[in-house]
C-alpha cells in the first residue's frame, strides 16, 4: 500500500492554499471553517483542480508535478472521491451507480454496505444515510489507492448524523487506504479519524490527534474551533506555582498551565460544573453570573453564564431547576484549563 | 374579488393566446378536411413534401451530429474567446433569411469565396438539394446549439466530475452521463430547430432557387401556388401547421425519465428515516 | 401603388413620392382580391387586370406600355451562351419566371414561338417575379435568364443582353387601373393620368418600354 505525498500551492481569490502532507495508512481529517480551502485540497488531489506549483505522488506514480509539467487527469488517478452531495447519477439505479467504474465486484460491495436490497432503486428514492453508503460503495468499487471524503456527514439531518457517523467510522477502520476526510465539524473529525489537521486560510495551523488538539491547542483559533471557551486576560506566575490570569473585568482565575503576558484561558464546556452556589471542594475557579441562555443539545444542555459556555447533563439542569436569568456559579478546576498565547 | 393586477394578467394571457390561435383556426376553417386531403395528393404537394422531408432529415442529422458536441464543448469548457464564439453561433438568428441566402451564395456560390475551389472539385451547390440542406442547417442550427448549451449547462458539474473520478474518460462521461441527463432539453431544442428548418423560405429561395421536385420545399410550394391554386397553397399550409404541432407535442410528452436535469433533488434534501 | 416588378425603376422616376409595392403581377392580384389597401394596380400582362375588372375590383384597365423579352447572361458568360439554342446544352443553368407570373408565361410563349421548349429541361429555378430572375443572373449564379429588355439597364454592368427575333416575341402589354376600394380616388386617378400622359410616356420610352 503506497502513501500519498503532496506538497503544493494553489492560489485562490483571497488566499493561497499551501499544504504539504503525507497520507499513510489510516484516515486523516482536514478540518477548518468553511472557505478555508479544504475542499480545494481534495479537488486538487483528485485531479479536478490544478495547483500552481508543487507535486502530488502516490508512491512512485507521479500525479502532478509542476516542474516536469506532469498532470494526470482524474480518470487515471486511482482515487475514490465521495462528494458532499454524493452526486449519485440520477438516471441510473443503485447497482448501476456502483458498477459505473466497471471493475466488477458489485454484489460483494452492495452486501458489505448492506444495500443489496436497494440495488434496483433510484437515488432519488433513498434516504440520506442510504445515499452515503451507495456513494461510498461506488467510490470503493473502483478499487482506489486513495479515498477522499468531502464533508461526508453534512448532508444528513441531525437524527441520522450520529448513527451514520458510527457506521462510517467502522468502515474507515476496516479499510487500509490512505484516506482524507474533509469536515468543518471537529467532533466528526475526532470521531472518524486518528489524525486531525486544522486548516485556516489555506494553511495548516496544527496537526495531531484529536486529543492533542483538544489538550494543547497551539492557537486561539484551534482552541475555539475544538469547542473550548477562550477567555482573554493577563497572566503572571504566582508563588505557589500556579498561573494567575486577571481577566479584563478584574476577575481572577487560576490555571496549572504556564503562561505569561497576554493569554487566552481555555476551558472546555464539559469541564465546567454549574450550581446555585460555589461547591465546597478544591475547585479553584468560580464565575458567578446570570444565565444568558439554556440550549438543549441531545441529552445535554449548554448553559451560557457570563463569558463561559458550560455543558451539563439534562438531568442536572432539571434537578437544579435552571431558568434563564437565574444567578448561578460556574466552577472549574485550575487543572482543567490551558493557556494559549494571544497576539 | 380578484385583484385588478390578476385580472390584467388573465386578459393579457387570453389576448396572446387568441391572437396566436385565431389565424391557425381560420386556416383550417377555410379548407374543408376533404379538400385538404385531396389537394395534398396533388403533384405539387407531394413533390414538395418529399423535398422538404428529405432535406430536413439530412439537415437535422447534421445539426444533431455536429451541434451536440459543439454545444457540449461550449457549455463545459472555458477558454479565451468562448463568449464570442457563443455569440457568433447566435448570429444567424438575427439575420433576415434573405440576407442569409445572399451570404450563403457569397460563400458557396459560383462567384463566391469557395466557388472556385468547389468548381475544380466538380461540386456545384446553388440550385441543388444540397443548397436547401445548407440553407436549413444555417438557419436552424442556432436554435439547437443555443438550447443545447443551456441543456448541458444545467447538468450539475459534480456529476461530470464524479464520472471522471470513477475512471471514465471525457468521452465516456459525455456519452454515459452528460447526454442522458441533458436529453430532455436537447430534444426540445431539436424539435424547435426541426420546425424552424421545415419552415425556412427566404434563404432557400435565394440560395437554392425554386424548382418543383428538386428544390421546392413546402413553404416555397405554398408561395408558388398562392396565385395559381389557392386551395393547394392552403392545404400545404395547413399540413405544415399540423406537422409543427405534432413535433411540439411529441417533445412535450417524451417519457419523464429523460428529464433528469437538476441535482437539487439531492443537495441538502431531508433524508427519510432509514 | 401596386405595380409589376419590371416597373420598379420607371414608376419611381415618374413619381418619386408615391408609396409603391413592387412584386409579381399575380401576387399583387391575389393581394387585391384579399382587400389589400391598393390605390392603383399596374400589371405586366392584361390577364390579371381583366380578371379583377370582371370581379368588379378595379375600374376599366388601360394599356399604357409594351415591352419585349431578352435573354440575359452574366458578363462573364460562364456557360458561353450566344443564342437561345445554346440554352439546350447539357448542364446550363437557366432561370425563368414561374407559371402564372407574367414573365414566366411570356417566356414559355417565346420559347414556343421559337420551337425551343426543349431548353426548359435546363431550368433550375422558377422565380416569383422578374427581379428574382435578374438577381440570379446578375449575381453570376445562373448561366442565363429571360427578362424584359427594360430590366437590363439597372444591372447593365453585371449582365449582357442577347436579343430575340421579333417574330418570336410575345405580345407584352402593360395595363393600369384604379382600384375601386381606394380611399384616395383623387390621387389614384391623378397617378393613372400621369402615367398615360406626356410625362409618363416620356419616362417609359426613356426606360426602354414601348408605347401602345
Amino acid at each position: 500500500m503506497d502513501s500519498l505525498y503532496f506538497d503544493f500551492t494553489l492560489r485562490r481569490r483571497s488566499f493561497a492554499v499551501e499544504l504539504a502532507l503525507e497520507l499513510g495508512e489510516g484516515a486523516f481529517a482536514l478540518v477548518g471553517p468553511s472557505g478555508a480551502g479544504k475542499t480545494t485540497v481534495l479537488r486538487a488531489l483528485a485531479g479536478l483542480l490544478r495547483p500552481d506549483e508543487g507535486r502530488i505522488a502516490l508512491g512512485h506514480k507521479v500525479w502532478f508535478d509542476s516542474a516536469q509539467k506532469a498532470d494526470v487527469p482524474p480518470e487515471r488517478r486511482s482515487v475514490g472521491l465521495v462528494f458532499q452531495d454524493y452526486a449519485l447519477f440520477p438516471h441510473l439505479t443503485v447497482a448501476e451507480n456502483v458498477a459505473y467504474s466497471g471493475r466488477g465486484g458489485v454484489a460483494e460491495l452492495l452486501d458489505a454496505f448492506g444495500i443489496t436490497a436497494l440495488a434496483g432503486e433510484r437515488p432519488l428514492d433513498l434516504s440520506g444515510g442510504e445515499r452515503q453508503r451507495v456513494a461510498l460503495a461506488r467510490a470503493l468499487a473502483r478499487d482506489p489507492d486513495v479515498l477522499l471524503l468531502d464533508e461526508p456527514l453534512s448532508a444528513l439531518d441531525a437524527h441520522t448524523h450520529a448513527h451514520v457517523r458510527g457506521e462510517l467510522r467502522e468502515i474507515l477502520e476496516g479499510l487500509s487506504l490512505p484516506t482524507l476526510v474533509v469536515t468543518h465539524d471537529f467532533e466528526d473529525a475526532a470521531a472518524l479519524t486518528e489524525r486531525v489537521g486544522v486548516m485556516v486560510d489555506g494553511k495548516l495551523v496544527q496537526t495531531g490527534t484529536a486529543a492533542e488538539l483538544l489538550a494543547e491547542p497551539s492557537t486561539p483559533f484551534v482552541a475555539e474551533f475544538t469547542g473550548g471557551n477562550l477567555i482573554p486576560g493577563d497572566a503572571r506566575l504566582t508563588s505557589d506555582g500556579l498561573t494567575e490570569v486577571v481577566l479584563d473585568d478584574g476577575a481572577r482565575l487560576l490555571s496549572t498551565d504556564a503562561g505569561e503576558g497576554r493569554v487566552g484561558l481555555v476551558v472546555y464546556p464539559w469541564e465546567i460544573a454549574v450550581g446555585r452556589t460555589a461547591p465546597l471542594d478544591s475547585t479553584q475557579n468560580h464565575v458567578q453570573g446570570a444565565i444568558a441562555s439554556l440550549v438543549p443539545v441531545g441529552n445535554r444542555v449548554r448553559v451560557r453564564v457570563g463569558p463561559l459556555t458550560a455543558e451539563i447533563t439534562g438531568a442536572s439542569a432539571e434537578r437544579l431547576g435552571l431558568r434563564t436569568g437565574d444567578v448561578v456559579v460556574a466552577s472549574f478546576k485550575a487543572s482543567g484549563t490551558r493557556l494559549v498565547p494571544l497576539a | 374579488m380578484k385583484r385588478p393586477f390578476d385580472v390584467f394578467l388573465a386578459v393579457a394571457a387570453g389576448l396572446m393566446l387568441a391572437f396566436l390561435l385565431l389565424p391557425l383556426l381560420a386556416l383550417f376553417l377555410r379548407v374543408p378536411p376533404g379538400t385538404l386531403l385531396s389537394q395534398l395528393g396533388s403533384d405539387v404537394a407531394r413533390d414538395a413534401l418529399l423535398v422538404s422531408l428529405k432535406t430536413s432529415a439530412i439537415a437535422h442529422a447534421f445539426i444533431l451530429g455536429i451541434g451536440t458536441p459543439a454545444a457540449y464543448l461550449l457549455a463545459t469548457r472555458r477558454f479565451p474567446g468562448r463568449d464570442l464564439l457563443v455569440t457568433l453561433t447566435e448570429l444567424p438568428l438575427v439575420l433576415p433569411p434573405a440576407v442569409a441566402g445572399i451570404a450563403l451564395l457569397a460563400a458557396f456560390g459560383r462567384a463566391g469565396l469557395l466557388g472556385g475551389t468547389l468548381e475544380t472539385a466538380g461540386i456545384t451547390i446553388p440550385f441543388t438539394q444540397a443548397a436547401v440542406v445548407l440553407a436549413v442547417i444555417f438557419v436552424a442550427s442556432p436554435f439547437y446549439v443555443r438550447l443545447g448549451i443551456a441543456a448541458f449547462e444545467s447538468v450539475d458539474q459534480s456529476f461530470l466530475e464524479a464520472s471522471r473520478t470513477l475512471g471514465a474518460s471525457s468521452r465516456r462521461t459525455f456519452l454515459r452521463v452528460a447526454l442522458p441527463l441533458a436529453a430532455g432539453e436537447l430534444s426540445a431544442g431539436s424539435a424547435l430547430a426541426f420546425a424552424r428548418g421545415l419552415g425556412e423560405f427566404g434563404a432557400t429561395i435565394m440560395f437554392a432557387g425554386s424548382l418543383q421536385g428538386r428544390t421546392q420545399t413546402l413553404p416555397l410550394a405554398i408561395y408558388a401556388e398562392l396565385d395559381l391554386n389557392f386551395d393547394v397553397a392552403l392545404a400545404v399550409g395547413a399540413f405544415l401547421v399540423l406537422v409543427s404541432i405534432s413535433v411540439l407535442l411529441a417533445v412535450k410528452f417524451l417519457p419523464s425519465w429523460t428529464r433528469f436535469t437538476s441535482t437539487s433533488l439531492f443537495a441538502g434534501a431531508p433524508s427519510r428515516s432509514s | 401603388m401596386y405595380a409589376a416588378a419590371s416597373l420598379t425603376e420607371v414608376f419611381q422616376a415618374i413619381d418619386p413620392n408615391a408609396a409603391f409595392n413592387f412584386a409579381g403581377s399575380d401576387d399583387l392580384a391575389t393581394q387585391i382580391k384579399e382587400n389589400a389597401p391598393a390605390d392603383v394596380y399596374a400589371a405586366a400582362s392584361p390577364k390579371y387586370p381583366e380578371e379583377l375588372f370582371k370581379a368588379g375590383l378595379v375600374e376599366k384597365p388601360q394599356v399604357f406600355a409594351t415591352n419585349r423579352l431578352v435573354l440575359i447572361v452574366p458578363t462573364s458568360n460562364p456557360a458561353g451562351i450566344e443564342s437561345v439554342a445554346d440554352l439546350g446544352r447539357k448542364g446550363v443553368k437557366l432561370v425563368i419566371g414561374a407559371e402564372g407570373v407574367p414573365i414566366g408565361d411570356y417566356t414559355r410563349k417565346v420559347l414556343e414561338n421559337m420551337g425551343a421548349t426543349n431548353v426548359l429541361t435546363n431550368v433550375v429555378s422558377q422565380e416569383d417575379d422578374v427581379k428574382g430572375v435578374v438577381g440570379k443572373v446578375a449575381l453570376g449564379e445562373a448561366d442565363a435568364g429571360f427578362v424584359y429588355v427594360t430590366d437590363v439597364k439597372p444591372v447593365a454592368a453585371k449582365v449582357r443582353a442577347i436579343e430575340l427575333p421579333d417574330s418570336a416575341q410575345a405580345r407584352v402589354e402593360y395595363e393600369i387601373a384604379v382600384v375601386k376600394a381606394t380611399d384616395h380616388r383623387g390621387a389614384a386617378q391623378e397617378f393613372v393620368d400621369r402615367v398615360l400622359g406626356k410625362d409618363g410616356r416620356r419616362a417609359l420610352l426613356k426606360a426602354g418600354f414601348g408605347l401602345p
